[in-house]
């Protein structure tokens, strides 16, 4: 090395560079063979968003550590460019790499790796500058730097350009004054990918900027918030004039909306989403109550199950069709992944009534430590129904969902709108004292 | 043309060429207006249109090639649902799914004496339907040469336009299947008042009509009871995808419609009470041409879910579809109660499609039965 290089964190050669894929497979396999549990037969659990347990501080650093190892190896980042860290391979590597991936528990770092790996840092690959993404993605690849989405305002969750947390110029420093909420698992955290106000004068769209916010900056408060199913998952924090300077920024400062898009599709899962495994039969958690509570002797309980096993099986099969829609129409993904999201939407909580109705008095009341205890099928219906409305909410309401389908797939007008053609400024002014005139 | 129904998302090459030629032998051949003077009493030339269908492939997706049939994908339930969705898209006449039902039958498990009826059925010289239901009940008496039936099938799509009628019975043997010429003395076929205007509907009476015993289909008992679910989940998903193309055509009428009515001064769809509806019916559309697709294209593979997806295609298909009618029946407004609006064509065909080949409760009794019997 000479001695004019830059220092890198990483190693420049990675051990998986200039594999075939075939050889990526078997290096893959190898690796995962000497270094990961097996999954069970039978183990194709993937958890819902507000199934997250704490994960306690010593394993979550053996995860953290597992990642390392596997960025090491030259497993992590496989598609992504090899001047950032990332592996530089081919979208067949990286099916080569999910097809052995499935038989192993990878390493499992919650929400908060969902968030880093699949919406935060390819995010960040779109828009960063060639500096930011230079510091950044080793780290992230390394498990060193896990991102939280510090997205929505306590004022200002499904209107996302609406937010007002800000950060002011001064001098060569930005300072930023606000609060965030449901981060998910950002008390794991490293950095906060944060949406701020730049400018108060220009329509709302137009005055936004990205942020990289260190989690444990000066400034920034964070507080845990305890849900309805008894997680404490989100968070919320609390910026107090916390100084940062333009290598922080994402993308170009007042474009934020445009790298907004572009987080959006990847949250709802318009970058990967995949068709899910299927197993054939009822769901074991609509049999476990049936079976607890007697229901296969009950009309009503039958036609529940039923119907809860049809729109089970109605959603695996939109699924599918989502996907191929996508692939022969990548221009509208986002829109079509909307109805991935709307689908979710209305019928998780359809899905939480009828176990309900299945499990009547099961799922209101269940002993300590009898069969009936609280790892009852009635106990589950119950928790079912506080998480049921978490996808009709979360990411954008499904009342956005349906603008969004309805403008950007099915082509039909807008409202009126109030907000967006003037300078943000005015339009909270104005809306303090709304007279529903439109102006 | 139109454009088609889309009930599967991706189509080979050879299916694009089939849908599209069909789509424009339907407008042709019978466009709504025609469709409208046959529910005012026109006669129809059915024989004309089927000759003329069967050259499309349409009767033989789910035949032997030797008998003149064969799939154009290699699938021939995706084929035949695709052309099922296309056909409830256009309120076209005839009984689709029940004719289907009758080739694939006699292909598989039909004798020598049925050889020359699955040659017309294919060949669009005649039409057949399957009597499956609550209200069909029929005894059946043999001897070593002849069977005896008596009873009544209470209603079948377009039975009077059929030349045949496959029949379940329970037979000394037990349950049987017997293909019954509806020219045979005996049969008496009355027409009845329907709902479902673009299709007439038909009851049959049985009154000891003797056949020969090469009329039954299959061996009776046990392997014509697992032949019985293979029809029970084809006509399901048949049926499934003409209501599918009602859907889909009655969505996209309410679709215009929103864009183009001016209310309040600005197009209705842009209002988000009913852009909202809209999605959501738009949402219902998708979910249905997902669940058919799969259910089709399972089947049609002899995959071990076939089951469940076609009783879930038939059930899900059959609330939501009525539940999209109401919808968009609500942004037409007064305009969908005229007689000159096509929406309740629609109405009429989807509600005739969720009752026929077993109502969404029968289906998620099978599901249900299933799930208990496995668990």
């Amino acid at each position: 090395m000479s001695a004019m290089s830059p220092i890198s964190p990483i190693s420049p050669i990675s051990p998986t560079t200039g594999m075939s894929v075939d050889e990526f497979r078997a290096a893959a396999r190898a690796w995962m063979e000497a270094n990961l549990p097996r999954r069970a037969e039978g183990d194709t659990e993937t958890r819902k968003p507000w199934d997250i347990k704490d994960v306690p501080p010593a394993e979550f650093a053996a995860q953290r550590a597992l990642q390392k190892r596997m960025y090491e190896s030259g497993f992590a980042g496989i598609t992504w460019p090899a001047e950032y860290g990332g592996q530089g391979l081919s979208a067949e590597h990286q099916r080569a790499f999910d097809e052995v991936a499935i038989e192993f528990r990878q390493p499992d770092l919650g929400t908060l790796g969902g968030t880093t790996f699949h919406v935060c840092a390819p995010t960040m690959l779109a828009h960063g500058s060639p500096e930011f993404l230079s510091v950044h993605v080793p780290r992230i690849l390394a498990g060193e730097e896990l991102v939280a989405q510090f997205f929505s305002d306590p004022d200002a969750g499904s209107d996302l350009a609406g937010v007002r947390t800000q950060a002011v110029r001064d001098g060569e420093r930005w300072i930023l004054n606000g609060s965030k909420i449901w981060s998910s698992g950002a008390y794991n955290a490293d950095i906060g990918m944060c949406l701020a106000r730049t400018n108060w004068d220009v329509p709302k769209h137009r005055g936004l900027t990205w942020f990289a916010v260190p989690v444990r900056a000066r400034g920034v408060t964070m507080e845990r918030i305890r849900q309805i199913n008894g997680n404490e998952e989100f968070c919320q924090e609390f910026f107090d004039d916390v100084e940062l300077t333009d290598a922080d920024v994402i993308g170009t400062v007042n474009d934020g909306w445009t790298v907004t898009q572009t987080m959006l599709l990847f949250e709802r899962g318009g970058g990967g989403m995949r068709p899910a495994t299927r197993t054939v039969g009822m769901k074991p958690d609509v049999v476990a109550l049936m079976d607890e509570v007697g229901g296969w002797d009950d009309l009503a309980a039958r036609d529940a199950a039923a119907r809860v096993h049809v729109d089970d099986l109605v959603r695996a099969a939109l699924g599918t069709r989502i996907v191929a829609a996508m692939r022969t129409d990548p221009m509208r993904a986002a829109s079509y992944a909307s109805y991935g999201k709307l689908a979710s939407g209305m019928f998780d909580p359809l899905r939480a009534n009828h176990m309900m109705r299945i499990a009547g008095n099961a799922a209101i009341a269940w002993g300590a430590a009898d069969a009936s205890g609280p790892d009852s099928a009635g106990a589950a219906a119950a928790l079912a129904l506080l998480n049921s409305r978490f996808m009709a909410i979360a990411g954008g309401t499904v009342q956005m969902q349906r603008n969004t389908i309805g403008e950007k797939v099915l082509g039909l007008p807008r409202e009126p709108s109030f907000d967006s053609g003037k300078p943000f400024r005015d339009v909270v002014r104005d809306a303090a004292h709304w007279s529903g005139k439109v102006s | 043309m139109t454009a088609p129904v889309g009930l599967v998302a991706t189509l080979t090459d050879e299916q694009e060429m089939l849908v599209d030629a069909s789509v424009r032998f339907m407008e042709a051949e019978l466009p709504v207006a025609a469709i409208r003077a046959a529910a005012d009493g026109s006669p129809r030339d059915d024989a004309g249109y089927r000759a003329a269908a069967a050259e499309l492939g349409w009767f033989g997706f789910l035949g032997a090639e030797a008998a003149g049939g064969g799939s154009v994908s290699g699938n021939g339930v995706v084929d035949a649902a695709v052309i099922a969705a296309e056909l409830g898209a256009r309120l076209q006449p005839g009984p689709y799914a029940g004719h289907s039902v009758v080739v694939d039958a006699l292909t598989r498990t039909g004798g020598p004496a049925h050889e020359p009826v699955l040659a017309d059925l294919v060949s669009g010289a005649a039409w057949a339907t399957w009597a499956f239901g609550d209200d069909t009940a029929c005894v059946l008496g043999a001897s070593r040469d002849s069977v005896r039936l008596d009873g009544h099938v209470a209603l079948a799509a377009e039975v009077g336009s059929c030349s045949h009628v496959l029949l379940g019975a329970s037979g000394p043997e037990g349950f049987t299947q017997v293909l019954v010429p509806l020219d045979a003395p005996g049969v008496t076929v009355r027409p009845l008042e329907s709902l479902d205007v673009s299709r007439r509907w038909g009851a049959v009476d049985l009154d000891g009509v003797t056949l020969p015993a090469d009329a039954i289909v299959g061996v009776p008992g046990a392997a014509t009871a697992a032949q019985l679910l293979r029809q029970v989940l084809l006509a399901a998903v048949l049926a499934a995808a003409d209501a599918v193309g009602a859907m889909h055509a009655d969505f996209e009428t309410a679709l215009q419609y929103a864009k183009d009515r001016i209310a309040f001064g600005r197009p209705i769809g842009s209002f988000q009470a009913l852009k909202h509806v809209i999605a959501d019916v738009s949402l219902s559309v998708e979910m249905a041409k997902g669940i058919v697709a799969e259910a089709a294209r399972a089947l049609g593979e002899d995959a071990a879910d076939a089951a469940e997806l076609a009783h879930a295609a038939k059930s899900f298909v059959g609330e939501h579809s009525v539940d999209v009618m109401h919808q968009c029946f609500q942004v037409f407004g007064g305009i969908g109660f005229t007689w000159e609006h096509d929406q309740h064509l629609y109405l009429r065909r989807m509600s005739a499609d969720a009752a026929m080949f077993g109502a969404p409760g029968w289906h998620r009794e099978q599901l249900v039965a299933t799930a208990e019997a496995v668990r």
